[in-house]
């Protein structure tokens, strides 16, 4: 996949434009994922992708070997949804999916099992998490999404923000910890 | 037994590797307690899966930036080569850089040693000819050249005129300060010749100043005779001809300033 991402882009550069095509049809999926994943919105999504590829493309001719092209245009879509929660305003919660309809989460406790007042909690819970993570700052809710769902490392994670590892592996932290600290109220003690 | 602290616990939970943590807790019931929590927090904070992409997605989001794209120029060197050769450039660059920086360094050092090897010499003159010392020639220059004025004006002078002689010994006598002044310092500055002429000068001038009973035709007569035979006013211009530097003379004169 690796090499044949390489040959697509000596396509490009040679003139071939249309090749272009074969690189977004193959990671806009995980694209769009990371970025719906640190937005929480799928338009915000949609746009990141979009804007993930065409700087990609504005960038190819500084792309060099030493990543694959899936995580090379993977940073820039981390970087792109960055910057649009960065944009948003602070009080815009209305665009954060899930948050009005809490029950639609798919959220997990640590007991699985499934009886009706574990459900009613894990929506709770999921709801909070949402409203928990918008108050997290936009480079903690990205390292936290980046290290928690994606299982980045704390390199990649720094490296996808542009920032030092030990910036990246505080920024993790600082998200747990404001995370935990907002669902305990809910914490199911076994 | 320190326990763990809640970042080391988080960094436990997420580490693909044992970060050392995990013999402390098999061991600290405390530390296993709080970490089994955390680990229940964590688990719980799942995120709402993204929507399901169709796929065609791909092939929709190509479409949509397509044409915003510019096509690339076919490049003359292949871009995997271009990469080795954008390496060699920049490396030949910075020999390149750093070549030029050890020639210039080696000019610029041959440079500063021909600098002071040519400044030595010519900051001698002016070594020698320290702004005191340059006083001293103003001084010696303002005073040959009066006392060219008043050896011409003896030269001159009609006997038998009072008028003419009463100048004549009060500049004499001015001229005495300056004149024992200047030969002391000819003797300092071991020079015989202007120390001689200016023994002689000091002979006349004591002779036309302090004349006994006054200067009269006799004794100018015989001041005029001394001069001549010694030549002194001949010796006078020559000295005053030696004096390099004129013009802060010729300026004082023009001032009409003595010093």
């Amino acid at each position: 996949m690796g090499k044949n991402d390489f040959a697509v882009i000596r396509a490009i550069l040679a003139g071939d434009k249309e090749a272009y095509g074969a690189l977004v049809e193959r990671h806009s999926h995980s694209l769009f994922r990371v970025a719906f994943r640190i937005t929480g919105n799928e338009a915000d999504a949609e746009d990141v992708v979009q804007e993930a590829f065409l700087r990609g493309y504005q960038k190819l001719e500084s792309f060099e070997a030493r990543s694959s092209f899936g995580t090379w245009i993977y940073r820039i879509a981390v970087r792109g949804a960055l910057d649009k929660i960065s944009r948003r305003p602070a009080d815009d919660s209305s665009r954060v999916a899930g948050a009005a309809d809490p029950e639609q989460d798919e959220v997990q406790v640590a007991d699985t099992a499934v009886r009706p007042d574990r459900l009613l909690l894990s929506g709770e819970i999921g709801a909070l998490l949402q409203l928990a993570m918008q108050r997290l700052t936009p480079a903690e809710r990205t390292a936290f999404v980046l290290r928690h769902v994606e299982d980045c490392s704390t390199e990649e994670i720094a490296a996808a923000l542009g920032i030092a590892p030990s910036a990246a592996k505080q920024a993790v932290f600082r998200a747990i910890k404001k995370l935990r600290s907002r669902l305990a109220p809910l914490r199911v003690n076994p | 037994m320190n326990h763990l602290s809640e970042e080391e616990l988080i960094e436990q939970y997420y580490s693909r590797d044992d970060t050392g943590a995990g013999g402390h807790l098999a061991a600290c019931a405390e530390c296993a307690e709080t970490y089994a929590e955390l680990k229940s927090d964590l688990a719980a904070m799942q995120t709402a899966a993204p929507p399901a992409r169709d796929a065609a997605y791909g092939e929709r989001v190509w479409r949509s930036i397509a044409p915003f794209l510019p096509v690339y120029e076919a490049r003359k060197r292949s871009w995997l080569r271009g990469g080795a050769w954008r390496g060699l450039s920049y490396a030949s660059a910075c020999a390149l850089l750093v070549a030029g920086a050890f020639i210039a360094g080696r000019v610029w050092e041959h440079k500063q040693i021909q600098t002071t090897a040519i400044a030595i010499p010519a900051a001698i003159p002016q070594k020698a000819a320290p702004p005191q010392q340059r006083l001293v020639v103003v001084v010696l220059s303002d005073h040959l050249d009066r006392s060219e004025r008043l050896l011409v004006e003896l030269k001159h002078a009609d006997t038998g005129s009072e008028e003419m002689v009463s100048p004549l010994r009060d500049e004499a006598r001015s001229l005495l300060a300056a004149n024992r002044v200047c030969r002391q310092n000819a003797k300092k500055n071991d020079d015989p010749a202007l120390a001689a002429a200016l023994a002689r000068l000091d002979h006349l001038l004591v002779e036309l100043a302090n004349q006994k009973g006054g200067l009269n035709a006799a004794s100018l007569a015989r001041l005029q005779d001394e001069m001549n035979s010694d030549s002194l006013l001949f010796e006078v211009r020559v000295l005053r001809s030696r004096i390099p530097d004129q013009q802060p003379v010729a300026n004082n004169r023009r001032n009409g300033g003595t010093i």
